[in-house]
């Protein structure tokens, strides 16, 4: 190679060195504000299904007809530890259906029946009433519907399950269908707190 | 007028920085709106304890897998700079189409169907975008990297992102099968759509949070492929574009891809680009009807459109009478579509 | 006997007669007047609902209750303030590790009675406060069943406890010593006769006849049973807060109920109104 550098060349090398000290710079002030994780969740105090004081509302099904897999990676989670394991679960329960011979109400609010009840502890023969009650989502059956999460929600219910995102069969999706589509901007790809 | 004939030479050259300065301060400017909240305090804990329950009760794990780790983000930016390095050794220094197929295969399986397309570089522009722009929008680290590292590539050795790595270019690549030639003033015409492309995505992402939108990633073609899913006309739209990719190489990577403009952008000072050299190859102009992307003016290879895909190579008689068993007389060869040939 | 709603007191906002965060309990006296506690404050209202006086209290009070001499208690957490009719503080109840989230008191004789949201029974002392024994601590759930996070209770004249049980949607009669002597209600989400949702009813109040009038949460609502558990009348269903839960209620000589609209902070009066209220 000759040593003698063309004009050409010269001013190649100053477009590249350009170039790439513009890309550095770029990537320094994002690397400064950037985070460590990438991944979508659902903000429930957002969420209309979940958000205190949204009350009388219509169940907000986007999560479950939105997200491009067939059974959305949103499923409703049952937090049991705040879970009141009442008798009448108005999230299992469809409350103002006819109540049956048992006393209990006679339809249910899943219409994929995915959650389960189960009664736990010492358990009472003669007055189911008196029993504390386990509600079970099945995460192979739960689209993600929320209409459980709008019934829990204070004051009817305490608020024990909500709306999560399935990071398992979550696509990672850069843009998001649900979230494009979500009309209270609850789904987002927050900060790992 | 003279004022319009004046502001209409100083507009173009100060839109683009004045654009983003306008887009930045929005960025700054614009915290979302914090929404008002209905605080309840409930006063006690009232949710029965494993206690309360008895008989030995165990209140049951609530299962949250977690977010894809972080290692595995590091491997695919490893994994990335790797396949970019082996794209360029194959591309500029072997010069053979064989080991690049293998190449944007193995590309195509692991970024495309294993890891299903998101994050891809094409689609980290719209993020980096809204990340300039908006100061509440950070991106991930190895997002950034998803982004610089192609471009980067580029400007030492061109398009060697699209040469072997690239799933949606890989995708396409291997459907070349009867290429025709695309008149070269419709080529050149249809070049300018992916800086269309690349301008109504970054408009849409800057946009504020509520209507921002990533077109890029909304209207790929190949992902739904990718995941055996998605919204039917989208894929029926890939469909469509692998069929036409027979006939025509590349037709997305060609004339739409947005990061392609980029990327053609940088490859245009690449340090050691691809290239048809008389003293490495013979200068016959064989090449030139083997390209199936029209990248070969003159007998010689465009640096902002070529793929690097080594068709030209595989069609050299220089090349093939390197390998002795494989020696085809050049005006045999010249007949045949470069797949063909042994 | 139907109700109209007559008229509110307080409500929110910085003004000495509303409430600025919190409305949790209400009480009257033998005078009429009425006793609200909420803001970590006593607030009095007179007969023709004007502030009479206010005091501040030591801690958020979660119920109020006015004894036979006029003297003020005031339920909070881990303890019970009580003042004079002037709002000088006499004294204050503790009971290190027993007594948690006080939520209602009521008196019969010479017993005070304190509801342990915490603990989740009622607690009976007597005067010098020393505690005599649990009420409702031999329920099989280890207490009453309230996942709405109070326990309500009211003596009625004969000093018999009426306790509320939420969770099983009942309302429970205990006497002082914790022996259950009966029970009534059942789950309904459609009559009117049952109670609705997971838990109710939430709060309840005896009035001079022994009619049981109940709050519920979600939808709000109040409703008066007779003594036997029967369903009287609906009073309100539809002026509440939608969020309203735990709604303190206290009932006068005339029947006027006083309701406590915990989300809008108003005090919600109900008059009786046909032959029955006059006579």
């Amino acid at each position: 190679m000759s040593k003698t550098h063309t004009r050409r060349e010269v001013l190649g090398h100053a477009a590249r060195g350009t170039a790439l000290a513009g890309l550095g710079g770029l990537t320094g002030l994002l690397w400064l504000k950037a985070n460590a994780t990438f991944a979508w969740s659902i903000n429930a105090q957002r969420c209309i299904n979940s958000r205190l004081g949204a009350v009388g509302v219509d169940v907000c099904e986007r999560c479950s007809t939105e997200c491009v897999l067939a059974l959305s990676a949103v499923r409703a989670v049952n937090e049991f530890k705040s879970c009141g394991r009442c008798y009448v679960c108005p999230a299992y329960f469809k409350i103002t259906s006819a109540v049956g011979p048992d006393g209990l109400p006679t339809e249910k609010v899943c219409p994929r029946d995915a959650i389960k009840r189960e009664a736990i502890g010492w358990i009472d023969p003669d007055d189911p009433a008196n029993n504390f009650y386990d509600y079970t989502i099945d995460e192979t059956l739960c689209n993600g519907c929320g209409r459980c999460v709008l019934e829990c929600k204070e004051p009817a219910g305490l608020g024990s399950i909500r709306l999560e995102v399935r990071h398992d069969t979550c696509l990672d999706c850069n843009r998001c269908a649900i979230a494009q589509a979500c009309p209270e901007d609850a789904f987002d790809r927050p900060e790992p707190a | 007028m003279p004022r319009c004939a004046s502001l209409g030479t100083v507009l173009p050259r100060v839109a683009g920085p004045g654009l983003l300065l306008v887009l930045v301060l929005f960025g700054v400017s614009g915290p979302a709106a914090a929404q008002e909240h209905v605080e309840y305090e409930r006063p006690v804990d009232v949710a029965p304890t494993e206690d309360t329950i008895g008989e030995g009760y165990v209140t049951p794990e609530v299962q949250r897998p977690r977010p894809r780790a972080a290692a595995w983000q590091i491997a695919d930016v490893v994994l990335l700079a790797a396949a970019l390095g082996v794209a360029a050794w194959l591309a500029i220094w072997r010069r053979q189409r064989g080991w690049l197929v293998a190449l944007t295969t193995a590309c195509l399986l692991y970024f495309g169907f294993y890891r299903e397309g998101c994050v891809c570089p094409i689609g980290s522009t719209q993020n980096v975008a809204v990340a300039l722009v908006d100061h509440t929008y950070a991106v991930p680290h190895y997002v950034i990297a998803l982004f610089v590292l192609p471009l980067v590539a580029a400007l030492f050795f061109g398009r060697v992102f699209c040469a072997g790595v690239c799933p949606l270019g890989a995708i396409q690549e291997l459907m070349v099968l009867k290429p025709v030639e695309v008149p070269r003033r419709l080529d050149k015409a249809l070049g300018w759509l992916k800086w269309i492309y690349l301008g109504t995505a970054l408009y849409y992402a800057v946009l504020p949070a509520i209507e921002r939108d990533f077109v890029i990633c909304r209207f790929d073609p190949f992902v739904g492929l990718f995941r055996f899913t998605g919204a039917a006309w989208l894929l029926m739209v890939g469909g469509a574009f692998l069929v036409v990719g027979i006939f025509v190489g590349r037709p997305y990577c060609r004339w739409l891809c947005p990061y392609g403009a980029l990327l053609s952008a940088f490859s245009r000072y690449a340090w050691r680009p691809f290239s048809i050299t008389p003293s490495r190859e013979l200068d016959c102009g064989l090449c030139q009807s083997a390209c199936p992307y029209g990248a070969i003016e003159e007998r010689r290879a465009v640096r902002t459109s070529c793929f690097a895909c080594g068709r030209c190579y595989r069609s050299c008689p220089v090349h093939h009478a390197e390998t002795p068993e494989s020696v085809v007389p050049a005006a045999e060869l010249a007949g045949r579509p470069p797949e063909a040939a042994p | 006997m139907k109700y109209q709603p007559a008229h509110t007191i307080g409500g929110r906002g910085s003004a000495p007669d509303q409430f600025a965060r919190a409305l949790r309990g209400v009480a009257l006296d033998g005078a009429g007047r009425l006793y609200a506690v909420g803001d970590s404050a006593v607030k009095v209202f007179d007969a023709d609902d004007a502030l009479a006086r206010q005091w501040p209290t030591d801690r958020p009070g979660e119920c109020v209750a006015v004894d036979r001499s006029g003297r003020v208690w005031v339920g909070e957490r881990e303890q019970v303030e009580i003042f004079d009719s002037q709002g000088g503080l006499t004294d204050t109840w503790r009971d290190p590790g027993q007594l948690g989230l006080v939520t209602a008191i009521g008196f019969a004789g010479s017993d005070v009675f304190l509801a342990d949201a915490t603990a989740r029974w009622v607690r009976r002392y007597d005067q010098g406060g020393r505690l005599l024994n649990n009420i409702g601590d031999r329920h099989r759930k280890g207490g009453f069943h309230i996942p709405n996070g109070v326990v309500d209770f009211a003596v009625d004249d004969e000093g018999i406890l009426h306790v509320a049980n939420p969770g099983m949607h009942r309302v429970e009669r205990y006497s002082p010593d914790g022996t259950l002597l009966g029970r009534f209600g059942r789950f309904d989400g459609r009559d009117p006769e049952g109670f609705p949702g997971c838990c109710n009813p939430t709060n309840l109040t005896v009035d001079d006849q022994g009619r049981v009038i109940v709050s519920e949460k979600a939808g709000p609502r109040v409703k008066v049973y007779d003594p036997e558990g029967q369903l009287l009348e609906v009073v309100a269903d539809d002026v509440f807060d939608p969020t309203a839960k735990n709604m303190d209620l206290v009932v006068d000589s005339r029947g006027r109920i006083f309701v406590a609209d915990t989300a809008t902070l108003e005090i919600r009066v109900f008059e009786p109104t046909g032959s029955e209220a006059t006579a």
